[in-house]
C-alpha cells in the first residue's frame, strides 16, 4: 500500500534569493523514486504543494527538491528549518522512460531540479547525454555544471538566447537517435518540442498545472492531450496521475 | 469491522457511515492504492453523464482559507464507458456502490436511469446530482427549483426501484423546500450538501483565479453551513439524510449525525490525506465502545435550544 509519510528536513540551503534546495529524509521515497516523478508536501496552507524530485540518496534514505518562491505556500516551504517534520506523499506520477541509449536534457526555470535527477541517473547508468539549461539571467541560474550548456535570455552568461539557441549548438553526434527530455515553462517546452519534431527526435515533456490531491482523484490539474476516442475534441489528462511526463506529440499545445 | 458503526440509509445497510463523496474518489482505483476501501460504507462514483465530458478549461482549482474552489465541470468518461470499464471494479471493492448521476436536462436524467437500471445487481443506490455548480445547464439550475426537483424525481421513481438519493445544492434561500420536493417525488434520501458557489480573484491580473470564473467551495470552511442545513431538514423530513461538507475527523461525523444525518460523505479531506477514512473509522469505533452506544443511535440526538 502507498502511504503518506512523515519526513524530516535534514538540509536546507538558499540557492539564490528566492530558490531553496531542501533535502528530506524518507527511505521509501528515496528507494523507489525515478526521475520525472514528484512529491506533494504539506505546509500550513490547505493543500499540499507539488515539487519535482531533484535527486535521491538511497544509502542515506533521502531525496531533495528545489523550491522557487511563488506564493504563500512556497514562501513557507522555502523557509523550512532543518529538523522540521513535514507530511509527504510520493513518489507521485509517471517518470521519464530512461531505456533509450542517448538523451538530450533540456531545463528551464524550476525544471532544472527534475532534469538534475535525470542527469544523475543517466550518469550512473553510463548513458550518453547532454544537458541544456536556460535562464533569464545569470542571477537566476541554479543547479548548473561546467559540463552543461548554459543559455541566458540577456546574455549575462553562456549562450545569449533561449534553450533552442543552446540546442542549435549541439553536434550531429549529440543529436543522432537522441531522445529529448524537457522540463520548464510551457512556452519553452512548446518550442523545444517543435525543435525536436523538426529533427525527427522523440521528445517527452513534464506538464505542470495547479494541483490539489496529486494522486488522480480530484481532476483539477488537467492538461490537453490529443483525443484517444473519436468525437472528442481532446482529452483532459491528469498531470499528476497520467503525467506529468507526456510524449510531446500527444500534447495539444 | 465492528458492527457498532453499522448504519442504515432507508433500506440500504452500510457497514460504516463513511461514504466517499462523488468527485473526490473517481471510481476507487487511485485510493485503493492507499487503503482497503472495503472498510467504507460506500463509494459514490464520479458524476456520470450520458455522453463523455472533457470538463472545464483550467485553471480549475483555487486554494482558500480552510478550503478550496474547484471548477472541474463534471469531466467523466460517459455512462456507457463506465458500465463497460469501471462498474465491475466498483462492485469488487466490497463497499456500498453508489452511482452519481448528472445531466443537463430532464431527458438526460431519464436516459441515465434507463442505462443504469439494468445493472441494479451491482448498484446499491443512485445518487442524483441536482446540484453541480460548474456546468451551464441542468444540475444546480434544476436543483434550485422545487417544482423541477419534484417532476424529475417522481419521473425517475417510476423508472427504477433502485434507491434514489438526491444530492442538493446549498445555493438556495431555504434548503427545506428542495428537500421536501425530493421527498414528495419519492426520493429515498437526500444528500446535503454539494459545494457552495464561490469565486477567488487574482489581484495581479484582476481576473478570477478559475478559468470558469466561479467554482464549488468545499472543505472544513463549509461544515457549519452543511450541519445547519442537515439540522433544518431533519426537522421536516421523513426520509434519511446523508451529510456532506468539510468532514475530516470522527468528531465531524458525530456532529453531522447528531444534527440528523444517517450517514456521511467524505470529500475534500481525501485530497489532503488520502487514507483519512482509516483513522476516522478507528476513532468512531473507539467512541462507540467508550460510550457503549451503536452509532446508528446517534442520528438526530441533537437537542436544539
Amino acid at each position: 500500500m502507498k502511504k503518506e509519510y512523515r519526513s524530516v528536513v535534514v538540509f536546507k540551503q538558499m540557492l539564490n534569493q528566492d530558490t531553496a534546495f531542501i533535502i528530506l529524509s524518507c527511505p521509501e521515497i528515496a528507494a523507489s523514486a525515478v526521475p520525472g516523478q514528484f512529491v506533494n508536501i504539506s505546509c500550513s496552507g490547505f493543500l499540499k504543494r507539488p515539487f519535482g524530485i531533484a535527486s535521491v540518496n538511497k544509502n542515506a534514505g533521502t531525496f531533495s527538491i528545489g523550491v522557487k518562491v511563488v506564493g504563500k505556500g512556497t514562501t513557507e516551504i522555502a523557509a523550512f528549518k532543518e529538523g522540521q517534520e513535514v507530511s509527504v506523499l510520493g513518489p507521485l506520477g509517471n517518470g521519464f522512460d530512461l531505456s533509450s541509449e542517448k538523451y538530450i536534457l533540456v531545463a528551464g526555470g524550476t525544471g532544472v531540479f527534475p532534469i538534475n535527477f535525470a542527469h544523475e541517473t543517466l550518469s550512473s547508468m553510463g548513458k550518453k547525454h547532454v544537458v541544456v539549461e536556460g535562464f533569464r539571467t545569470i542571477d537566476q541560474a541554479v543547479m548548473t555544471d561546467d559540463s552543461f550548456i548554459l543559455t541566458t535570455d540577456d546574455g549575462s552568461s553562456g549562450i545569449h538566447g533561449n534553450c533552442c539557441d543552446g540546442l542549435n549548438t549541439l553536434s550531429e553526434d549529440d543529436l543522432s537517435d537522441a531522445t529529448v527530455l524537457c522540463v520548464g515553462p510551457l512556452p519553452m517546452m512548446k518550442a523545444v518540442s517543435a525543435w525536436a519534431e523538426a529533427r525527427g527526435l522523440s521528445c517527452y515533456v513534464s506538464m505542470e498545472q495547479r494541483m490539489a490531491c496529486g494522486i488522480g482523484i480530484c481532476l483539477v490539474c488537467v492538461c490537453k492531450i490529443k483525443a484517444e476516442k473519436e468525437g472528442m475534441p481532446f482529452d483532459h489528462k491528469r498531470c499528476c496521475k497520467d503525467g506529468p511526463v507526456f510524449d510531446s506529440k500527444e500534447v495539444v499545445w | 469491522m465492528s458492527s457498532l458503526i453499522n448504519v442504515k440509509v432507508g433500506n440500504v445497510e452500510l457497514k460504516s457511515p463513511l461514504i466517499l463523496a462523488s468527485g473526490t474518489c473517481n471510481f476507487g482505483h487511485e485510493l485503493s492504492e492507499y487503503y482497503d476501501l472495503s472498510i467504507l460504507g460506500g463509494l459514490s462514483s464520479k458524476g456520470l453523464t450520458i455522453k463523455p465530458r472533457v470538463g472545464n478549461e483550467g485553471v480549475r482549482v483555487a486554494e482558500t482559507a480552510s478550503g478550496m474552489l474547484n471548477s472541474v465541470g463534471l469531466q467523466n468518461p460517459g455512462v456507457d464507458y463506465f458500465i463497460e470499464h469501471d462498474l465491475d471494479y466498483m462492485d469488487s471493492l466490497g463497499c456500498g456502490r453508489i452511482i452519481n448521476v448528472a445531466g443537463h436536462s430532464f431527458e438526460d436524467y431519464m436516459a441515465m436511469i434507463e442505462k443504469l437500471d439494468p445493472h441494479k445487481d451491482k448498484i446499491d443506490a443512485l445518487e442524483i446530482n441536482l446540484s453541480c455548480p460548474n456546468v451551464k445547464a441542468g444540475c444546480m439550475s434544476i436543483g434550485s427549483d422545487p417544482e423541477q426537483i419534484y417532476s424529475i424525481v417522481s419521473a425517475m421513481r417510476e423508472k427504477t426501484s433502485l434507491p434514489l438519493w438526491i444530492k442538493l445544492t446549498p445555493n438556495v434561500t431555504d434548503i427545506k423546500a428542495p428537500a421536501l420536493a425530493a421527498q414528495k417525488g419519492g426520493a429515498d434520501a437526500v444528500v446535503l450538501i454539494n459545494t457552495l458557489l464561490g469565486m477567488a480573484v487574482d489581484i495581479k491580473t484582476r481576473r478570477p483565479v478559475l478559468r470558469n470564473n466561479t467554482g464549488g467551495y468545499s472543505g472544513p470552511a463549509v461544515k457549519p453551513v452543511a450541519i445547519r442545513m442537515v439540522s433544518e431538514c431533519y426537522q421536516v423530513l421523513d426520509i434519511p439524510i446523508i451529510g456532506c461538507g468539510g468532514i475530516s475527523t470522527y468528531e465531524d461525523v458525530l456532529e453531522f449525525m447528531m444534527a440528523g444525518a444517517s450517514a456521511v460523505e467524505i470529500g475534500t479531506a481525501s485530497l489532503i490525506h488520502p487514507a483519512c477514512p482509516v483513522d476516522i473509522t478507528k476513532d468512531l469505533i473507539s467512541w462507540c465502545e467508550k460510550n457503549n452506544e451503536p452509532l446508528k443511535n446517534v442520528t438526530g440526538t441533537l437537542k436544539l435550544w
